[in-house]
């Protein structure tokens, strides 16, 4: 989803500050009597995080890697176990052909703002999101109404099937807060409360300043009555700092500054291998690369004759371990995921001939088209480059512009067609581990456009997006058919393609127990589940 | 002399507005649109159309002229488009990085250039000479970006002699937290005797103030090394020279002081170049300054702080050329007369 | 009279007097000799370069990133691209930008300062004080302003930059013919009715030529610079156009791990704004007859 995030820096600064460093030499004070250090996590990005507001509601972009620091939901994703496991609710059911679900809450839990969660808090936060139907509140769409017999018991009942328990593990528009700022604010001064800096969440991490604009931008610290505890070790303060270079990010990483690095240039992440100071990590995600092709702009020859001449085995060479080859755009490891696609593959001479029939290609008229990525990433730079220069050998002239991501992205809902690019690429993640997202974000007709940057408009793929959902619940394998449907159609009629899957490539400093990446929560690091 | 004041002052508003309509012009040409950019990701159509009439681009651009100047002077410089708060207040923030950037710069820069210059004025047209020729006409010469690369890769990382980027160690802002003041690190650390953050900042200082020094040390190790030529080949320096005083001396009581002539009077220009060559920089440092803003202003292309920066800019550099003419002016009278 | 006194020789002396010419300066000889070299490679580029294709669109990302061997000079790019190539193929780009910025500037410029010099009035303080704003910036701060509103390419960069430069000229060759102006024998043409376009052809152009040329070439290296600036910052030379700040700004992320991609760059950058500033200053030096002789 919601991309801009091609490449995170975390860093996460070291636990030992100079506090201990520029202690007298020569000090013998045992480690009991010392004051308490301050474990900071530093966590580096290459944009400001917190662009989409302060609203768990709304939130639909980059602010989730704070977020998860600070707001929690009912239940959290394993990926490892491909299992739904306990977070703030501590146990759950479904009846009723899974129309009817009841979760039990946990006990003890208290919010940023110093009251109980209680059902009632939780039912409200839930009708809010609902309410105000920003970031992926969709996932609650079947809820008609939802019951709290008593303080911790949640029934929700649903207009139709839906597996919500796995919903509400979603990583937008799931949060569990309090609707009520600390003095009482509520609806739209609640509203402006939350953006102005601050949170009402259950999580184990607060915030503590907000630098809008500013290279340190958010610093957070621990709550104290966090329901999780704090016995241990554990890192003290988050702080989310905006490093735009990646080679000054691996700097900070190796000089010891920073702790983790999310996302960063290949061949820097591969130079971190010798390093004993640093570990690195690489994992499968559910993160892809799309080229959204606008259909309104591009004839279907047309579009099906760019797919034809990109280079994919090229571009996955040139991202040295970066990104694999993608089959659909289901990624793998997730359910509606078919390897055996009719796909795209390089194919020049048909690309040629396709252009032809349409009246440019080599010789003939030359086709201008314009495709922009987002600013900051090495990766998506590389991918434009190649498809460039792929273009270029069958007389089409790409224009390539690099945006920062709200720029890019403005452009690409532009109201004026005229000003819309041709190709445009993003990142996209799902918001629950399910392949519903790419569909009913991408796909489905908008009207205006908001994440459909092709543009597309079909009735029948609409009415099979619309059918998926509550297929899933009832008959998933029913569902995962209807998947492979949409995807064939999508083969077909070129509105998009998934270029890559993306490889998490993270490097940290080691040292740091408790770290598991989990594509369901892109590139978010659960630090309170870390030891120093 | 006060009717010199007076011109010069009036002629600096002139050009200052003159700068101002200049870059409104230019800016007015923009394709794309800031309205919709400002109105962020989630905006309907409606609010970008709310958006555009509080930012004043439904109206003429006679009108937005006339309203910015009126909001120049009141403090009003329009709102940024990426970082949603005022651009003066923006400006606020980022330009004392910038300040403490270049007058470090400008310092080692006066530092090096004048012996240098006055090194190769002693002993014209032998290879110490020739070599500083060629060395200030490196600095000069010198793409201030590639030179920032090159000093964080061999020094900073290779060598691990100083910082990679920032301004000050991150880790100490707990430990030894910096009382403000001034808003310059360095002289903040300075004042409230906070030694460890003194010497983070100072060593953070280095490398990216050796960079921009490259450009303003060739140029008065230039300028230095001419004025004194010049002057020692002049009449009455020949008549010192005739009456038998060696050189030494002949050096020392006329190329001394006529060396600071020359770095006073370009030191306006210097001081301008040097700002913008932070443009540059900062962005591999990762030095909070004007630069950095400049240069997400730019990406995010966000017309109303680019203006803005330019405006500081110029005026910045206008201001800094009067002081210089009126200092001038106060102590030669030749050039009042003129 | 226009000064083209050179130091010590006189223009007589053959293959010999212009060896000892060279050697007594040094700089100018150093500065033009790796002009003309600069210059002579951007003529044969497209026949030099040992892979011609890199130098446009195309990529080989199959051999991305290689180190500086003996098939590529100075090793290979993010998309596989010859580095040596393009460095080459870049001596084309930059000082072409920055040949039409200085003839445009000129264009405009001398004439613009010319009449200002020559008639005076009105028309000289308006001129005048539309210079004064112009240069009340920083070249690269006027471009940099410039260049965000245009599209960004090339022709953009060229204009911006050109209309940062003119004021120049402007400035320089007024005080010229300001002084030209004033002298008796332009007086005694005047009375005798020569037209006013033959005295500013015959009488004043001449005498500005000299400072102009030295202006021309200290300029050279300032333009390649400012370009340079504005392609690293994204707003002059897109991809695949083999331009040495975009090279620079390409291989910003990838420079710690492999420098090739940043170091050939910009030395390039670098020994051209060199030769350039030495060539002017050594012109300078020679032209100025004011130039007090060292030897």
């Amino acid at each position: 989803m919601k991309r801009h995030r091609g490449r995170l820096i975390a860093v996460a600064a070291a636990a030992v500050p100079v506090l201990a460093l520029t202690a007298c030499a020569g000090s013998t004070t045992p480690a009991s009597t010392q004051k308490p250090v301050n474990k900071v996590f530093t966590y580096d990005t290459t944009a400001p995080v917190m662009v989409d507001g302060w609203d768990p509601a709304t939130e639909y972009s980059d602010g989730i890697l704070a977020m998860s620091e600070m707001y929690e939901t009912l239940t959290r994703y394993n990926s490892a176990t491909n299992t739904v496991g306990p977070m703030l609710a501590t146990s759950w059911s479904s009846a009723d052909g899974g129309k009817t679900w009841t979760f039990h809450l946990r006990h003890g839990v208290t919010f940023h703002t110093g009251r109980p969660m209680t059902a009632q808090a939780a039912k409200a936060a839930i009708q809010r999101t609902i309410k105000l139907n920003g970031g992926a509140a969709y996932i609650w769409a079947a809820v008609k109404t939802i019951d709290t017999p008593d303080q911790y018991t949640l029934v929700f009942h649903l207009s139709y099937a839906s597996p919500l328990a796995l919903q509400a593990s979603a990583d937008y528009s799931a949060y569990i807060y309090d609707t009520q700022g600390p003095a009482g604010q509520t609806g739209n001064a609640f509203t402006s409360w939350l953006n102005a800096g601050h949170d009402a969440g259950t999580g184990p991490y607060t915030v503590q300043t907000w630098n809008k604009g500013q290279e340190f931008e958010v610093y957070l610290k621990q709550f104290g009555k966090y329901w999780g505890g704090w016995s241990g070790t554990h890192f003290t303060k988050v702080v989310f700092r905006v490093v735009p270079q990646d080679t000054t990010a691996a700097q900070l990483l190796r000089s010891g500054q920073v702790t983790f690095i999310e996302q960063i240039a290949p061949s820097l992440w591969s130079s971190f291998k010798g390093d004993s100071s640093i570990t690195t990590v690489s994992s499968p995600s559910w993160q892809n690369l799309l080229a959204q092709l606008n259909v309104k702009a591009l004839s279907l020859p047309v579009r099906q004759a760019i797919l034809y001449a990109i280079d994919y085995r090229g571009i996955i060479a040139a991202l040295r371990g970066a990104g694999v080859q993608s089959s659909g755009i289901v990624p793998p490891g997730m359910f509606g995921h078919f390897s055996d696609l009719p796909d795209y593959s390089f194919d020049k001479a048909k690309a040629a001939a396709l252009l032809k029939a349409a009246g440019y290609g080599p010789g003939k008229k030359a086709l201008n088209l314009s495709l922009t990525y987002t600013q900051g990433d090495s990766n998506e730079q590389v991918v434009a480059t190649i498809i460039k220069s792929d273009l270029a050998a069958l007389n089409v002239n790409l224009s390539v512009q690099s945006l920062a991501w709200p720029t890019q992205w403005a452009k690409g809902k532009s109201s004026n067609p005229a000003q819309r690019q041709d190709i445009f690429l993003e990142y996209w993640w799902p918001d629950y581990p399910d392949p519903y997202s790419w569909f009913s974000n991408l796909l489905q007709t908008e009207s205006p456009p908001y994440y459909n940057l092709s543009y597309y408009s079909n009735k029948s793929m609409d009415s099979m997006i619309n059918q998926v959902e509550p297929l899933t619940a009832t008959d998933k394998n029913a569902a995962a058919q209807l998947y492979k449907n949409m995807q064939v159609t999508i083969v077909q009629q070129a509105p998009l393609v998934s270029l890559y899957n993306a490889n998490y490539q993270y490097a940290m400093l080691s040292g740091i127990s408790g770290f598991r990446v989990d594509p369901a929560y892109p590139n978010v690091v659960f630090v309170h589940d870390l030891k120093p | 002399m006060i009717r010199y004041v007076i011109r010069r002052v009036t002629l600096a508003f002139v050009v200052v507005a003159g700068v101002v309509i200049l870059t409104f012009v230019i800016s007015d040409v923009v394709p794309g649109d800031p309205a919709a950019s400002w109105a962020g990701p989630h905006a309907s159509a409606a609010q970008i159309a709310r958006a555009r009439q509080y930012l004043g681009l439904d109206q003429p651009l006679a009108v937005r002229i006339g309203k910015y100047f009126a909001g120049i002077v009141t403090g009003n410089w329009g709102t940024s488009i990426h970082t949603h708060r005022p651009v003066l207040s923006d400006i606020g923030t980022a330009a004392p990085a910038t300040l403490e950037l270049v007058i470090a710069a400008l310092v080692i820069a006066i530092l090096a250039g004048v012996p240098l210059g006055l090194a190769a004025a002693r002993w014209p047209g032998r290879g110490l000479d020739h070599a500083i020729r060629v060395g200030s006409v490196l600095g000069v010469s010198m793409p201030v970006f590639w030179l920032a690369l090159i000093f964080q890769l061999v020094f900073a990382q290779r060598l691990r002699l100083l910082p990679v980027a920032g301004q000050y160690d991150p880790n100490l802002v707990f430990s030894h937290p910096l009382t403000v003041r001034t808003q310059l690190p360095v002289l903040d650390s300075l004042i409230s005797g906070n030694w460890a953050m003194l010497g983070s900042t100072l060593t953070h200082l280095i490398l990216p103030a050796l960079v921009v020094a490259a450009y303003p040390a060739g140029v008065i190790a230039r300028m230095v090394r001419a004025q004194v030529l010049d002057t020692l080949g002049e009449a009455h320096v020949q008549m010192v020279r005739s009456l038998g005083f060696p050189e030494r001396t002949v050096f020392g009581t006329f190329a001394m002081r006529l060396a600071w002539n020359p770095v006073a009077a370009i030191l306006a220009l210097v001081f301008a170049y040097s700002l913008v060559n932070t443009f540059l920089v900062e962005s591999i440092f990762d030095w909070p300054g004007l630069g950095s803003y400049a240069a997400a202003s730019v990406s995010t292309l966000d017309t109303p702080a680019i203006v803005g920066v330019t405006l500081f800019v110029a005026a910045a550099y206008v201001v800094a050329n009067l002081v210089v003419d009126l200092v001038q002016a106060a102590l030669d009278p030749r050039i009042r007369l003129r | 009279m226009s000064g083209i006194g050179v130091r010590g020789f006189g223009v007589r002396g053959g293959v010999r007097g212009f060896g000892r010419f060279l050697r007594a300066n040094p700089l100018l000889a150093t500065g033009g000799m790796i002009a003309l070299l600069i210059v002579l490679i951007a003529v044969v580029a497209p026949l030099v370069v040992p892979y011609p294709a890199d130098a446009g669109a195309a990529t080989h990302p199959e051999m991305a990133l290689q180190a500086p061997s003996a098939q590529h000079l100075f090793g290979t790019d993010q998309v596989g691209r010859d580095v040596f190539s393009r460095v080459v193929a870049g001596t084309r780009v930059s000082p072409l930008v920055a040949l039409f910025v200085l003839l445009i500037a000129c264009a405009v410029g001398i004439p613009l300062g010319v009449l200002a010099g020559y008639f005076g009035g009105i028309g000289d303080e308006t001129i005048m004080r539309i210079t004064d704003i112009f240069l009340a910036f920083p070249p690269l701060l006027l471009a940099l302003a410039f260049a965000t509103v245009l599209p960004a390419n090339l022709t953009s960069l060229t204009i911006a930059i050109a209309i940062t430069w003119w004021p120049w000229y402007t400035r320089l060759v007024r005080g010229q013919a300001a002084s030209v102006a004033g002298r008796p024998y332009v007086e005694a043409c005047r009375a005798l009715g020569i037209p006013s376009w033959r005295i500013l052809l015959r009488h004043v152009l001449p005498n500005s030529v000299t400072p102009v040329i030295v202006q021309v070439s200290l300029d050279f290296g300032g333009v390649i610079l400012t370009a340079a600036a504005l392609s690293f910052l994204g707003l002059g030379a897109q991809d695949p156009t083999p331009d040495w700040g975009l090279m620079v700004a390409e291989g910003q992320n990838y420079f710690t791990t492999q420098w090739w991609l940043v170091t050939f760059p910009g030395l390039a950058i670098l020994l051209t704004a060199l030769a350039f500033n030495l060539l002017g200053d050594g012109l300078r030096d020679v032209l100025d007859p004011r130039r007090v002789l060292i030897r």
